[in-house]
């Protein structure tokens, strides 16, 4: 029941309180080019969870393996770019055999789901604050979702932040930046700020 | 917008129609986190700066024939191993701005800005002119990151590289990243406003 819990709450803090756009800002850029096509929001979603568990794992063996001394801060992101590369690849090349209709549809979709700051970052988020295999598991997975709802979130109002009624002066990217910024304050709140009465 | 590609509207382009900050939104995620006060803007420009133009300058030598698949993963690992004499050279000349970009610092590698800028070659004709583009992005990006961290600062700590300048009131809100975020669209609007003004004066 412990466990349970454990894994619930690493997974909500990831998707919710941690959540790589609204926290940190991380795969902003990315957004902003994802949310125009609403179309293959749900592939680029299950790519980037795909992506981040994957490596969230492999992380894991390289920390473990690599991360010890003070001077690995120099390396490390050499170790995670090869880890990056290797999961790309593998990727396209999984579907490519064998599922050759999705590898067709996704195949622009893949490299801006694994070369993009909050799946880097994810990496290095896990390796500071995990410790056992499934906590960097749940905590790779937990990021991909925070991403996707943040993409989404983005995504429904796109049209409405691009539409000819906003303001010239806010209309596209001004104002999706001041909408995020709202979305992050809200999601802020969540990691608990009381009143003093 | 300058659309041509001759060397001023390549300037006026990365300077300020394509500003990259203000205009086009690329490597905004350190902007919006770190870049509370003109001190650390000061760090993220010149490790930015680093990191960028010599990723970019190495990638530039990678053959247009390769495919985009593994074009990709080259410049990024391009990015990883310029990173490592980048991040030894920062931590010598200022350890503790290094120690404050954190994870943001390696970041970089993976920017939008590289991804994007290194594909730049296959549209400008010559290399000088890619290294003009690229030289001008680079600038219009610190430009507006310390225009911006120095607004922040102002208004969130009604200061201006750590002196007092005795503002009425402290907008302590903008040093959060939501903070940061609603800023940099307030400044980007601004921006823009000033720049539909200039095309409209000229036009008269």
């Amino acid at each position: 029941m412990e466990l349970m819990g454990n894994i619930m709450m690493t997974a909500f803090v990831a998707v919710f309180v941690e959540n790589t756009i609204f926290s940190r800002a991380l795969g902003t850029s990315t957004l902003v080019v994802v949310a125009r096509n609403r179309k293959n929001l749900f592939g680029f979603g299950l790519c980037v969870t795909y992506i981040t568990a994957l490596i969230s794992v492999l992380t894991y063996f390289a920390d473990k393996l690599l991360i010890n001394n003070s001077n690995s801060y120099v390396y490390m992101p050499v170790v995670y770019i090869c880890i990056l590369g290797f999961v790309y690849i593998l990727t396209l090349l999984c579907m490519w055999k064998f599922a050759p209709k999705l590898f067709a549809r996704m195949r622009k979709y893949v490299h801006v789901s694994a070369f993009n700051c909050a799946v880097l970052g994810s990496m290095f988020l896990i390796s500071k604050y995990c410790e056992t295999l499934s906590d960097y598991f749940i905590h790779g997975l937990g990021i991909g979702l925070g991403f996707v709802l943040a993409v989404y979130l983005t995504a429904i109002v796109y049209d409405k932040i691009y539409s000819e009624k906003a303001p010239y002066a806010f209309r596209g990217y001004p104002l999706m930046l001041i909408y995020l910024g709202i979305l992050s304050m809200a999601f802020w709140g969540l990691s608990g700020h009381t009143l003093n009465y | 917008m300058a659309n041509d590609n001759s060397c001023k509207g390549i300037i006026k382009n990365a300077l300020l129609y394509k500003n990259p900050i203000f205009v086009s939104g690329m490597v905004i995620a350190p902007v919006v986190v770190m870049a509370n006060n003109i001190l650390d803007a000061i760090t993220l420009v010149s490790a930015f700066s680093i990191i960028t133009f010599f990723t970019l300058l190495v990638s530039s030598f990678v053959p247009k024939n390769i495919v985009y698949t593994i074009r990709i993963i080259l410049y990024t690992i391009i990015g990883a191993l310029v990173y490592v004499p980048s991040v030894i050279l920062m931590k010598y000349i200022m350890p503790e701005g290094v120690e404050a970009l954190g994870i943001f610092f390696p970041l970089f590698i993976t920017s939008s800005f590289i991804i994007s800028r290194s594909e730049s070659i296959f549209f400008l004709e010559t290399k000088g002119k890619m290294f003009l583009d690229i030289i001008f992005c680079i600038i219009g990006y610190d430009a507006a990151v310390l225009l911006f961290a120095a607004i922040r600062e102002i208004l969130a700590f009604g200061t201006i590289g750590g002196t007092i300048i005795g503002m009425p009131i402290e907008l302590s809100a903008f040093q959060n990243p939501f903070g940061g975020f609603i800023l940099l669209g307030l400044v980007a609007a601004l921006f823009r406003s000033i720049l539909l003004f200039i095309k409209r004066v000229r036009q008269k």
